[in-house]
């Protein structure tokens, strides 16, 4: 488990964390990538933008989002996980997230191109 | 409609009562040891026993914080029974309980005493028993749930703080009278009693059901929670024990107190008191995936669901 601490980057009225998200328990889990189980509803990171406040705080594409603040996100809903991660008021976010092992992660991103 | 700031403040005046954004009435789950840092900083005596409570227990459970009125050990109860219960109890499957209320009415003048926190056009009698049909099928619908997303989507539904939630927890109280009623029968033959029973009947307030209706239960919600004699009263009502981690009594023997003592049931629901005045539900950190048989504890649904992704 690593613990991921995000600054978010203001961007006039937005702050942008420089990630995507994609699960919730109100999703399809087998269109999931990611995750080895396909019927894990949890949170994981779709995309990572290259340079960005997530990159930077050492996020990576295919990493599953166990807490954000402490809030647990293995058992939320798409819309619920979004929330927690961009509340105005919050510049930084702290993550735990778990993350498959090199050789997996290597064997994915292989698979991908 | 409140202001986000408005919101905040309320949040920081009843820290126990924050219960986020939504009007939900239990919150989300989240983990004990940021909750604990966060809430409880300094270094008096209370904040390290209290932090080292919230320690202890840290790394099997997270938190869900339950909306803190007079309601909330019923609330707690009633959150675990929906989302934890493996079947319907036995006093509820043999028993169609909503006849209960006039039961009750035509053997002793209760339910006259009755308080409701809601309007009602109907008797009390008929409310009761609106209240136990609900319980009875809310129960059957959570022990029915074919996957933990389902059930709790269902629990979401009945903890939004509407009449429903309040009757549920209504229906709560009906049973610890109902089930006072019974024990003071039985203590007054001179049959075999749980202990309890007599703490509860020992309080010059409530030396029967009736004074312990007119002067402890009908107020529960409205002016005063549970004693912990009255928590006993619940478990043993429900046949379910209540376990309780107590943290002002951290360093203690009654850390963790099981209600009722005799603590018979395998798997307790498990609440958390700072102070025990507000309660709060403990969930189990590790949810296992598969069941006693090796079999993975939900069912991929694939019934044309979305699968969005959202950039940030």
């Amino acid at each position: 488990q690593q613990r991921i601490e995000i600054h978010k980057l203001r961007d006039g009225d937005n702050l942008i964390l420089g990630f995507s998200i994609g699960g919730g328990i109100d999703q399809d889990p087998s269109q999931n990538p990611f995750s080895e189980d396909k019927t894990d509803k949890g949170i994981y990171v779709t995309r990572v933008s290259k340079g960005g406040p997530a990159e930077v705080a050492g996020l990576r594409m295919g990493d599953k989002i166990m807490q954000v603040n402490g809030w647990d996100m293995t058992m939320v809903t798409h819309d619920q996980a979004r929330k927690k991660l961009t509340k105005k008021n919050e510049d930084v976010v702290r993550l735990l997230v778990t993350r498959k092992s090199l050789e997996n992660a290597v064997r994915q991103s292989m698979m991908q191109h | 409609y409140r202001g986000e700031e408005e919101i905040q403040k309320e949040c920081a005046l009843f820290p126990s009562a924050a219960v986020g954004e939504t009007q939900s009435s239990v919150s989300a789950a989240e983990d004990l040891q940021t909750y604990s840092e966060r809430e409880w900083k300094g270094n008096t005596t209370k904040s390290l026993l209290i932090r080292k409570g919230y320690e202890a227990i840290a790394s099997e459970f997270n938190l869900r914080k339950v909306r803190g009125d007079n309601y909330c050990a019923l609330r707690a109860v009633l959150f675990q029974v929906l989302s934890q219960s493996k079947q319907l109890p036995a006093w509820l499957h043999d028993s169609d309980i909503s006849k209960w209320p006039k039961e009750m009415h035509s053997d002793q003048d209760f339910i006259t005493e009755w308080q409701f926190p809601f309007e009602t056009s109907k008797s009390k009698v008929q409310h009761l028993e609106q209240c136990l049909e609900l319980l009875t099928n809310k129960w059957q619908e959570a022990v029915q749930s074919k996957s933990l997303e389902e059930r709790e989507r269902m629990c979401q539904q009945v903890f939004r703080g509407h009449d429903e939630e309040y009757e549920l927890l209504e229906a709560l109280k009906f049973l610890m009278l109902r089930t006072a009623v019974q024990l003071h029968s039985d203590m007054e033959k001179g049959s075999d009693v749980p202990e309890f029973c007599w703490l509860l009947f020992a309080r010059d307030s409530s030396k029967c059901p009736k004074t312990f209706l007119t002067n402890h239960l009908r107020h529960v919600g409205f002016s005063g929670g549970l004693e912990q004699v009255e928590m006993c009263l619940l478990g043993y009502s429900l046949q379910e024990t209540i376990r309780v981690v107590r943290l002002y009594k951290c360093d203690t023997e009654e850390f963790i107190t099981y209600y009722p003592n005799d603590h018979k049931n395998a798997s307790p629901l498990c609440l958390l008191t700072e102070d025990d005045r507000h309660y709060n539900v403990l969930v189990p950190k590790k949810f296992p995936k598969f069941d006693a048989y090796g079999r993975p504890k939900w069912n991929p649904p694939s019934d044309g669901q979305s699968s969005i992704t959202t950039r940030l």
